[in-house]
């Protein structure tokens, strides 16, 4: 019995370096392939993109590879009917014969009005996304959506993130933290970006005695690793943290007044109409110079001179410095309040929020590589459970508000953006951005990931988006393009056309929005739809062509890890661009996207378009720009882009051999905080403007959208499901994300499938044990869980100790119905089923979807499905 | 010298890399795993703590499975303590699986592949050398450290939690780790002389 997967037993035999692409992370692995065949997948060492260790998932993408359930040919549907319930009668046709057909309506589309065509993608090839924007900005839509991305994993937290840190996600200083606040955050212990990398990290930060609390209802992932679990009331996450800044603020007064005269808007003047009083020749917005006496622009006054607090009158005009303002909003926000709502004793409350303001150490400074920078070793994150709600925006806004207080944003040992400053790649000068701030002094974010920016905000205007996202500014993406009331809000918003035609990639938005019988509806209606997958999913048996894509370890991406806000990991360390390359070839008549994306361009003549598309996504440098309507291959664009960013001798080649190039970050690119000249707003002054504007587009046209989610300072605003007074509904239900899969993907990989199954909670509902016990539930049982609009799951009970006995937690996306995925069909629980799908639903700032649902269970008599 | 493996309970965090590594770099049928992942909780909420245990063959000093083999098929290695089955002597009795406290061995009985179409072509390279009718388990990835690599789950493990070394060796890593930290291996008053050992969380 030769066991072990060892080198040197066949002359061919070699370890190829490429990403994964189990989930968004893209950690840099090594393909060990002999004889073409892939035994074993490791980590790359030579990469800090996993740094050479793998997660679960990683190391099973042997098994995603090799599913014979994978599709190797296209695909047409020959029953016209779509619906839940409706067999598409797949018969097989040819490359020809589909791009064709697909080519004849896109190009029939695109003279008709180029914004009927939507398209929709799977998250977890965010990093790959560079041939989707191209072809979307060349076809000329402006509709692409990340499925349940966005409304359900950041709508808030991404906005925040580049709000106040100038990047997509946050994560504490793993290296220098020493008191980590956790709201509804696994980074580390499971999901999320830089999951692997920051895994790694956040065991060494325990180990080396950084104290971790985590506010959850659940105790698992990050709680389970954490110093103290503190179980919250499902969605009252922002509670708990207005409450934590009340204390800080005006019980302890302890604050960082530098930092926040220096880097936030603070000592900005507000006047009476909640705007910025403002200097009538710069226009500048004016701070109180107490050396002066008077109130001056912002730029001209030293930030130690600049009043955080006091009553101050400007050419007649009453008003308060940003900060005072916070101080007396905060008032409302006892801990005796909090606690109500949340359920956790005044007294943590208090504790935890003198825990956290001592342990930021205001005012201390530390050396790293030698150089001097403030040392703030305490960060507040969050992520996915805190934000996942409709008052999302103010939730993260709160939590965002603690490490503001202290001034522990991008510093050592605090909350830090994932690498929003870089000073590029020295040899070609390439790939540098940083934080710069706009004419009011506030932070744009140096490099973003597509959608639009976080701030400045953009001008609401009638919605030319099916998402409405042009209107609703804050959103990235949104729910109505599925919602059931999509076509009363495109109407009444004069959407001045339908979406027609649907390009799907690998996304199962079935399954990853919310009920399916909403989702189904939508898709039902789109006169054309065609999708890239790897497996038949319940989403593709909508599509009327199915296009079999190359899986992970058969395709090609110069750029699997940038931008470098997204998955590479933060703090010190190196900078790394790794790449993607093909270890094994397509199977049957499987074709890469991004050739088939070049093939359609060509076909539809939007070549010349597409190649300048992608010039601007990938920035190429001017001797590597795409030329005319010249037919490149991808392997040529990757190529451009390579050599643009690292010379002409580092071109795909170069990173097919070596896998990765890296160089080492500088402490001023890491903790960049002090070196730039840049505000972020403790105050939303702008969003005073933006909700008038929205409010002229919306209320003559007889949509209300509430002013409360509007203001400048956050508030609590419990989600609709905690206005649900209905009898028996007595349970908050909410999902989290599984440490062994990804979205709905990774239940078809069997030997996740079967650890999962081992695993007591993957795929049963988890429902605190008294409670369960007080309702006749015992551990094991079959449950119905309903919510108010009477949508049903169903699943095995476990019963805990370790969640709050309100909440009932299932692992997201598993339940999958469709024979296309047949390892994961009739594995765990559908929790998106019981969420509603419309207006009512959606957070009327950011769009984010209520993922919390009132719910009330009951046994079933059968103890089986 | 003698293998032993010491596992940090503060540093684990269930993510089962281990187990999936394992599985990729041994092979394993369906249902056989020569590290696995254990959970237990223990309190009353809200004071409660979640245990994360990996386990695996723990390479006993004085192993009840080789004691209990009819055919010697199951030995521990004189030079490294490394406890191993010769597949070629093993004749499926399973008396070993039931000397063996800690449930790590597996009982191969017929060829088994993951999908019901058959075995992959990773499984036909991997598993269907392995040899049925027989009992298998860890081997401490003999072939990967007789190659200079540590053990699959070792280098695999995200969060360094596991340390692989010398236990003889009074300055090994394994033996620094033990002493300093209070490692303890799984039911000592059994009196098999664990080669596993853990860190308390």
């Amino acid at each position: 019995n030769d066991m072990s997967d060892i080198t040197g037993q066949s002359a061919k035999d070699d370890w190829v370096p490429t990403s994964c692409a189990l989930c968004y992370g893209s950690c840099s692995i090594l393909a060990h392939r002999v004889d073409d065949v892939v035994v074993k997948i490791e980590g790359n060492p030579e990469s800090v993109v996993g740094k050479g260790r793998l997660c679960g998932k990683g190391v099973s993408g042997i098994m995603t590879h090799y599913d014979p359930n994978r599709l190797t040919v296209p695909l047409r549907r020959t029953n016209p009917k779509k619906g839940l319930n409706e067999d598409p009668g797949w018969k097989q046709i040819s490359w020809d014969e589909a791009l064709t057909e697909i080519a004849d309506v896109l190009r029939r589309l695109r003279a008709d009005d180029p914004r009927k065509l939507t398209v929709q993608r799977t998250t977890t090839v965010s990093a790959s996304r560079t041939p989707f924007l191209a072809f979307n900005a060349a076809f000329g839509t402006p509709n692409l959506s990340a499925a349940g991305g966005g409304m359900h994993c950041g709508n808030g937290a991404h906005l925040l993130s580049g709000l106040m840190h100038g990047s997509w996600s946050i994560v504490p200083d793993f290296q220098y933290c020493n008191y980590a606040l956790f709201f509804g955050a696994s980074k580390g212990h499971a999901a999320g970006h830089a999951s692997a990398s920051n895994m790694g990290m956040a065991a060494e930060a325990r180990a080396r005695g950084m104290k971790m609390v985590v506010v959850d209802p659940m105790c698992n992932f990050a709680a389970a690793k954490a110093t103290e679990w503190v179980p919250i009331r499902v969605g009252t996450d922002g509670a708990l943290a207005l409450s934590m800044c009340q204390v800080m603020v005006n019980e302890l007064t302890i604050y960082d007044e530098p930092y926040l005269q220096a880097k936030t808007n603070a000592p900005y003047l507000i006047g009476p109409n909640q705007r910025y009083v403002r200097d009538e020749a710069t226009g500048k917005p004016m701070v109180w110079d107490v050396q002066f006496g008077a109130a001056r622009p912002f730029s001209d006054v030293k930030a130690a001179d600049m009043a955080l607090d006091g009553d101050f009158e400007v050419g007649g005009v009453p008003c308060q410095p940003a900060f005072e303002l916070l101080r007396r909003h905060l008032r409302k926000f006892t801990p005796e309040w909090a606690e109500e709502i949340t359920t956790i004793p005044a007294a943590n409350i208090r504790r935890l929020a003198a825990d956290f303001a001592n342990e930021a150490h205001i005012g201390s400074t530390i050396v790293v590589d030698g150089v001097t920078l403030p040392y703030r070793p305490v960060a507040a994150i969050a992520f996915r459970g805190s934000q996942g709600h409709m008052n999302s925006v103010y939730n993260f806004f709160a939590i965002s508000l603690l490490n503001q207080l202290v001034g522990a944003a991008d510093v050592v040992g605090g909350c830090l953006g994932f690498n929003p400053a870089s000073n590029g790649f020295e040899e070609t000068g390439r790939l540098a951005y940083k934080p710069h701030p706009d004419a009011d002094g506030l932070m744009k974010t140096g490099t973003w990931m597509g959608y639009h920016l976080p701030y400045p905000i953009a001008e609401p205007r009638l919605p030319e988006k099916s998402g409405l996202q042009d209107l609703f500014v804050f959103g990235l993406t949104s729910p109505f393009l599925d919602s059931d009331d999509s076509e009363d809000l495109w109407q009444k918003l004069e959407l001045p056309y339908r979406p027609e035609v649907m390009m799907n990639f690998g996304a199962n938005l079935l399954m990853s929005i919310a009920n399916k019988e909403s989702v189904a509806n939508s898709l039902a209606r789109y006169k054309f739809m065609f999708s890239f997958d790897i497996f038949l999913t319940e989403t593709s048996a909508f599509a009327d062509i199915v296009l079999p894509d190359c899986g992970h370890l058969q395709t090609l991406d110069s750029r699997s890890n940038y931008p470098f806000i997204f998955s590479l990991p933060a703090g010190m360390g190196e900078w790394c661009w790794p790449i993607r390359q093909p270890v094994l070839p397509p199977e049957g008549e499987q074709r890469r996207f991004q050739d088939v994306l070049l093939d359609l361009a060509d076909r539809i003549g939007i070549r010349a378009d597409v190649n300048a598309a992608y010039n601007a996504s990938m920035n190429l440098a001017a001797p590597y720009r795409l030329q005319g309507d010249r037919q490149y291959t991808y392997e040529e664009i990757c190529d451009a882009e390579l050599k643009s960013n690292f010379g002409p001798e580092r071109g795909l080649d170069w990173f097919k051999a070596h896998g990765v190039l890296k160089w080492p970050k500088k402490p001023e690119e890491v903790y960049w905080r002090p070196f730039a000249d840049v505000r972020v707003p403790i105050y939303w002054e702008f969003i005073v403007p933006v909700y008038e504007k929205i409010k002229a587009i919306t209320e003559p046209r007889g949509v209300h959208v509430p002013p409360e989610y509007y203001e400048p300072l956050p508030d609590f605003l419990p989600c609709l499901s905690h206005q649900c007074k209905a009898p028996g509904f007595d349970l908050y239900a909410f999902y989290y994300r599984d440490i062994l899969h990804t979205n709905s993907f990774t239940m078809e990989n069997p030997w996740l499938d079967e650890a999962a199954q081992l695993d007591p909670l993957s795929y049963t509902i988890a429902i605190n044990a008294d409670t369960g016990r007080q309702k006749g539930i015992a551990d094991g049982d079959w449950i119905c869980v309903e919510n108010e609009k009477g949508r049903k799951v169903k699943g095995r009970v476990h019963l805990t100790q370790a969640i709050h006995p309100e909440g009932l937690g299932v692992a997201a996306c598993a339940g999958h119905w469709g024979d296309g995925m047949p390892v994961a069909k009739g594995k765990g629980v559908f929790f998106n089923d019981l969420l509603e799908l419309d207006w009512e639903h959606s957070s009327p700032i950011n769009l984010n979807l209520d993922l919390c649902a009132r719910v009330k269970v009951t046994l079933e008599k059968e103890g089986k499905r | 010298m003698r293998w032993g493996m010491v596992i940090d309970l503060k540093r684990c965090i269930a993510c089962y890399g281990c187990q999936l590594a394992c599985k990729a770099e041994n092979g394993t049928p369906p249902g056989v795993f020569f590290a696995r992942v254990l959970k237990h909780e223990e309190g009353q909420f809200p004071t409660v703590r979640q245990l994360f245990l990996p386990v695996l063959c723990n390479h006993c000093e004085e192993p009840p499975c080789v004691e209990v083999c009819p055919t010697g098929a199951s030995s521990k290695s004189e030079e490294d303590g490394v406890v191993s089955i010769d597949p070629d002597q093993c004749v499926g009795c399973r008396s070993c699986m039931m000397a063996c406290p800690y449930s790590n061995r597996y009982f191969n009985d017929k060829p088994q592949h993951y999908f019901p179409e058959g075995p992959t072509p990773f499984e036909q390279r991997r598993t269907a050398g392995h040899q049925t009718d027989i009992v298998m388990k860890c081997n401490f990835c003999k072939d990967r450290v007789a190659a200079g690599k540590e053990p699959a789950c070792v280098a695999n493990c995200v969060t360094v939690a596991r340390t692989f070394g010398d236990l003889d060796d009074p300055n090994s890593e394994v033996s620094r780790l033990i002493k300093e930290r209070g490692g303890f291996p799984l039911h000592p008053e059994l009196g098999t002389k664990p080669s596993v050992y853990y860190l308390p969380a």
